[in-house]
């Protein structure tokens, strides 16, 4: 019987060993191990074995089930495994196909602008503050060192509804509001719309600025160089550099133009920045003493300083848009490379 | 501020190229817009002399000349006719490249060899105003004098550069040469020169200033007025250097007496006037507001009606000049003139620059009058003129000037700290560069301690206090500085609150939603046409909008007063262009005035308008997004709307809490015509002005029932005209402390209903925290259900 066993231990292996789908197995199955089966009737035949063999060939037959029942248990899994693989190879998609859902739209390039430098600004200690885009001449000039007749109007030709009432042009208008309401120190950025009596491929008579403006008794030109460095290093990335130009503006004293590193060349010199390596940004300054005083900050105890940017223009770098026309037309098909 | 570097160097000593002293400007504040080379185009064209004609062998029309261009002779064809044996005459040699495109090579013209071209005036780029018979049809004919082989370029004086200067509004002093060279002076560290303005008077005639013209009558508005006089005046060409530099400033030259007061006005920066004496009446000049409806035709061509907030120059009879701003054809500088009257004066600025605005005239005149001029200046720019004229021999000299009012400014003593200028800064200036600084702009200086006194000239009227000597110190210090400058941010300051406002927030979470629903955020101009009013049959206060009184044009005056205005433009452009399937919104203003005309400002209400059209999009669509939108506030009613603008039977308001927040739905049929819209339009809009006034819906989370819901569906019958919103809040009542949710699945209409019948199934699910629920539990609620059913609605059970 021993040999038996171990004979019936080496043709399983074999046979299941051999068997070709799962139909052949479970065949093998029934002729060893069904009522009938091989193993079955051997089994039938330890009734016979000697009292002395039984320990022995009791261990043996124990053996050669477990084996025989192991080797059709992992042959079975084994055609499993293979029949679930063909399903699912069956079921393949192509994945190329275009998507289902409902495709997202876009924001509008300049706000997406507006929400980067927004979220910059709030970052460093910046509240966002609204100011009305129909505008006092009061506020918009007067209030910001720019009395009636002052040069500096020419700088910005408005559109006006009547003497003393205009389209904001500039977002500048909105910090003599602050200084009157807020109490420093304080920190504000305002996006908006503004508007100037201009309209050519670079200038439209609607645009969008950010204006940022600091009131505390300890800020100098130093801490404007560092905020400016880091918001646009945020913006473009760590190695972008800033400097500074001497400028005018009624509000700022002294006033610069700040350059940024060109972006795309990163002061190489590309086309975008006609080969200077930088293109100019911003506007700032130190907040003019006059301004404080007239808004009712006492200036010997106070200082500021201010910047605004223009939001389409900073828009346009950051994608290599090269026609401002293009960011009100409005068209679906511009606007899409937004997603 | 159009300058010559040659001009320039004439006061200051410039040891650098005009590009390298352009880049240093730009870096000091004055930025360098353009540089011209004069000579860009006449590299390799030199004088030459024709020393020999023949005729071509084989073309009539051509001969061929021996020219003479210093250092050799050469051969060149020409087809002009008015050249002779010794003309002296402009040649292109091989390599030139003229103002008209032409590229000279050496060639041969019908066999013979041509190594060059005679030039025109034209393709010079010069004309008879600047050069006399650089008009004719032909070849420039040169003076015998010129120096046979010379660079055209210096025989003409087309050798300087022109240097187009911004400058800045706070510095007027700058509009002139000798501003410029002022600063230039400081930034090289090198002194002005003096400008000459002495003359020399006719010592043998008795006769006095007075003897040709008296000043009376100064208005407040003129506070200093000068006056010199020439007599034997010789009205000829200028001289050509004279030419040569107002010509590279883009001024024409005319004549010597009208060519000084240009020069004086560019290299001084003060405007003068010329007058023919004998055309002033009386020879009294009067500085006068002007009368109401005085008119006077001036230099433009033009003639202008003038009232009281003008000021003229008058004699007894007539306004002679617009003052500081142009002068008048009636007492003009004419080739018959023979005595001349000089003003060299300074008007009220607000007075010129409001004329100036009103009658739209900008000369450079009221350019720089209306900028402020500093009182000295009219004086020295009066000796300035008269020192010309007898540069030039135009004219003799008068004894004795008049000067009215004669104000100055003074220089003036500031008092600085420098502890307080390197707090503005930033960084540390050395006290010695300071003083150094301001020292070369002319501010002289003494450090006493932390004090700085100043002395400011009178033309810097800008330079006020610490910001001002802190401004005028770094930009000749060097922005550079700051490059190095690494110090923590906001090092000293105090700590301040970062808040995103409300409305910003709540756009934003608009804007990201309505993204993510697939649409597209527009940004259109808040103003346009006013047929926007008819468009979309507006009849309250938005058919009044606020017009803008200077527009860009008619298309562009009017401010929007409903943003449906923007996006059905924007959307009617999309389709325009084959774009489809449209989903749009923006955020923006629209703008609603008190009362017109404005005396206060107006209401700017902020708004989220929304525009669809798709295929398969309905009402209910768009009411899904709406609410979704909404969900923050709370949950939203609505009724059917009067928007004058949508269908007014599949369209709503949206209320929260009895409040109209806004309203959607598809366009009235009219205004999908007037927009060329596809019929299937539709269109929302919310106020995020009231939103931002009504606080976000309390969130509570109550805990859910551990025992399972039960529910349940009934198909009820009722009229057509049933709202099934009303069953929905019945049914939530009837339901009581069971209710969980309940909704609609089904709307059925078939005539076996009955006629105006329709049916609804509802799917109500029922829950209870305590217990699980009872089929008897269950039937009692669902009874009471369909009893409020039946007794609110008549509705039968199906």
């Amino acid at each position: 019987m021993e040999k038996e066993l171990l004979m019936i231990k080496e043709e399983v292996a074999e046979l299941v060993n051999k068997a070709v789908d799962k139909k052949a197995l479970n065949e093998l199955k029934v002729y060893f191990l069904g009522k009938t089966g091989k193993l079955t009737n051997l089994l039938k035949g330890m009734k016979d074995v000697p009292a002395q063999d039984k320990p022995r060939i009791g261990a043996l037959v124990n053996e050669v089930r477990k084996f025989v029942e192991s080797t059709f248990l992992s042959k079975e899994e084994c055609f499993a495994q293979k029949e679930l693989d063909e399903k699912l190879n069956n079921e393949k998609v192509d994945i190329t196909l275009p998507s289902k859902n409902m495709k997202k739209g876009a924001l509008h390039p300049v706000t997406s602008m507006t929400d980067r430098l927004v979220d910059i600004c709030v970052n460093l200690g910046f509240t966002v503050v609204d100011g009305p885009e129909i505008e006092s001449d009061y506020y918009n000039f007067e209030a910001v060192n720019t009395p009636k007749s002052h040069p500096a109007r020419d700088m910005q030709d408005s559109f006006y509804f009547t003497e003393n009432i205009l389209l904001r042009t500039q977002t500048t208008a909105v910090q003599a509001r602050a200084m009157e309401s807020m109490k420093p120190p304080f920190k504000i950025v305002v996006p908006g719309k503004t508007y100037r009596n201009d309209s050519d491929a670079t200038h439209s008579p609607m645009f969008n600025q950010l204006e940022g403006l600091v009131v505390d008794e300890n800020v100098s030109m130093a801490d404007l160089k560092n905020m400016l460095s880091i918001m646009m290093k945020r913006l473009f990335g760590e190695d972008t550099l800033i400097r500074f130009r001497p400028s005018y503006f009624p509000f700022t004293e002294p006033s610069i133009e700040v350059d940024v590193s060109c972006p795309q060349c990163h002061g190489k010199g590309c086309k975008l920045c006609k080969d200077t390596g930088y293109l100019e940004l911003l506007g700032a300054g130190v907040v003019n003493p006059k301004v404080l005083d007239y808004n009712g900050i006492d200036s010997k105890k106070y200082k500021g300083f201010a910047f605004g940017i223009g939001i389409d223009r900073a828009s346009m770098l950051f994608t290599n848009n090269t026609d401002m026309r293009s960011l009100f037309k409005n068209d679906i098909r511009f606007l899409k490379q937004g997603r | 501020m159009k300058v010559t570097y040659n001009w320039l160097k004439e006061y200051v000593n410039i040891p650098l190229s005009p590009e390298e002293l352009a880049e240093k400007l730009t870096k000091c504040g004055f930025e360098v817009e353009e540089i011209v080379h004069q000579d860009k185009f006449l590299h390799d064209v030199v004088v030459g002399k024709i020393l020999k004609i023949e005729k071509h062998p084989q073309a009539d029309r051509l001969v061929v000349c021996q020219v003479d261009i210093g250092d050799k002779t050469t051969q060149i064809i020409t087809a002009a006719t008015n050249v002779f044996e010794g003309a002296i005459i402009p040649v292109s040699l091989p390599g030139a490249k003229l103002i008209n495109g032409i590229s000279i090579q050496p060639t041969k013209m019908r066999g013979v060899e041509s190594n060059g071209m005679f030039c025109s005036g034209q393709e010079l780029g010069i004309d008879d105003n600047y050069f006399e018979g650089a008009g004719v049809d032909g070849i420039l004919i040169l003076p015998q004098t010129m120096k046979v082989g010379a660079p055209i370029a210096k025989a003409l004086m087309l050798d300087d550069v022109m240097m187009d200067i911004y400058v800045t509004p706070n510095r007027p002093d700058c509009l002139s040469v000798i501003g410029l060279a002022r600063e230039v002076a400081a930034i090289m560290g090198e002194q002005v020169k003096k400008v000459n303005l002495s003359y020399p008077i006719d010592i043998y005639s008795k006769d006095t200033i007075h003897d040709y013209i008296e000043v009376n009558n100064l208005t407040d508005n003129c506070p200093r007025y000068c006056m010199g006089a020439v007599k034997n005046v010789k009205i000829e060409k200028s001289p050509l250097w004279m030419r040569a530099r107002l010509n590279a400033v883009g001024i024409k030259p005319i004549n010597t007496i009208v060519d000084i007061t240009n020069y004086v006005l560019v290299e001084m920066g003060q405007p003068l006037h010329a007058f023919d004496q004998s055309l002033i009446c009386g020879k009294e000049i009067n500085v006068r507001q002007a009368e109401k409806g005085e008119c006077i035709e001036v230099l433009n061509g033009n003639t202008y009606q003038l009232d009281k907030s003008d000021i003229v120059i008058a004699d007894n009879e007539k306004p002679m000049v617009i003052a500081g701003i142009i002068g008048g054809t009636n007492s003009c500088i004419n080739d018959n003139t023979k005595t001349v009257v000089i003003e060299s004066a300074v008007f009220d600025l607000k007075s010129v620059r409001t004329s100036s605005r009103k009658f739209g005239i900008r000369t450079d005149s009221s350019a720089r009058n209306e900028k402020g001029i500093n009182l000295a200046n009219a004086e020295i720019g009066l000796a300035r003129a008269l020192c010309l004229v007898s540069k030039l021999g135009c004219g003799k000299i008068v004894r004795g000037t008049i000067d009215k009012s004669k104000k100055s400014n003074d220089a003036r003593n500031i008092i600085g700290s420098i502890s307080k200028i390197n707090q503005i800064l930033g960084v540390k200036v050395p006290e010695k560069d300071i003083s150094r600084i301001l020292d070369s702009l002319g501010i002289t200086n003494k450090i006493i301690g932390d004090k700085i006194e100043c002395v400011v000239p009178p033309y810097r009227e800008d330079i006020e206090n610490n910001n001002d000597l802190a401004e005028e110190i770094i930009r000749l210090y060097g922005y550079d500085v700051y490059e190095k400058a690494e110090a923590p941010l906001f090092e000293n300051s105090a700590v301040t609150e970062s808040y995103v406002n409300k409305r910003y927030n709540l756009e934003r979470n608009f804007r990201n939603e309505l993204v993510g629903n697939g649409f597209f955020e527009i940004m259109t101009f808040t103003f346009g046409g006013n047929d926007f009013v008819e468009r979309l049959l507006l009849k309250d206060e938005r058919a009044h909008p606020i017009k803008i009184s200077n527009p860009l044009g008619e298309n562009f005056a009017y401010m929007r007063t409903s943003m449906a205005s923007s996006i059905l433009q924007t959307a009617n452009y999309n389709l325009s262009v084959g774009n489809k399937e449209l989903r749009l919104f923006e955020c923006g203003k629209v703008y609603l005035a008190k009362e017109q005309p404005l005396q206060n400002l107006p209401v700017e209400e902020e708004m989220l308008c929304m525009f669809v059209s798709e295929n398969d999009f309905d009402f209910f669509n768009f009411k899904g997004i709406v609410e979704n939108l909404l969900a923050i506030k709370g949950d939203i009613r609505l009724e059917r709307t009067s928007e004058p603008y949508l269908h007014p039977g599949i369209s709503a308001d949206i209320f929260i809490n009895n409040e109209k927040v806004g309203s959607f739905g598809k366009l009235h049929p009219l205004v999908i015509k007037n927009y060329e819209l596809p019929a299937n339009s539709y269109y929302g809009e919310l106020n995020i002005n009231i939103l931002l006034n009504m606080n976000d819906k309390k969130v509570v989370f109550n805990q859910v029932s551990k025992y399972p819901n039960v529910a349940r569906d009934i198909a009820v019958i009722v009229d057509e005209n049933v709202e099934a919103g009303k069953m929905l809040e019945s049914i939530k009542s009837a339901c009581g402390q069971l209710y969980f949710d309940a909704s609609i699945f089904d709307v059925y209409r078939n005539e076996s209903l009955g006629e105006n019948k329709k049916s609804l199934a509802f799917n109500i699910i029922l829950s209870d925290v305590n217990k699980t629920l009872t089929d008897e539990d269950i039937n009692k609620v669902m009874k009471k259900v369909l009893k409020s059913l039946e007794y609110k609605f008549g509705a039968i059970l199906r």
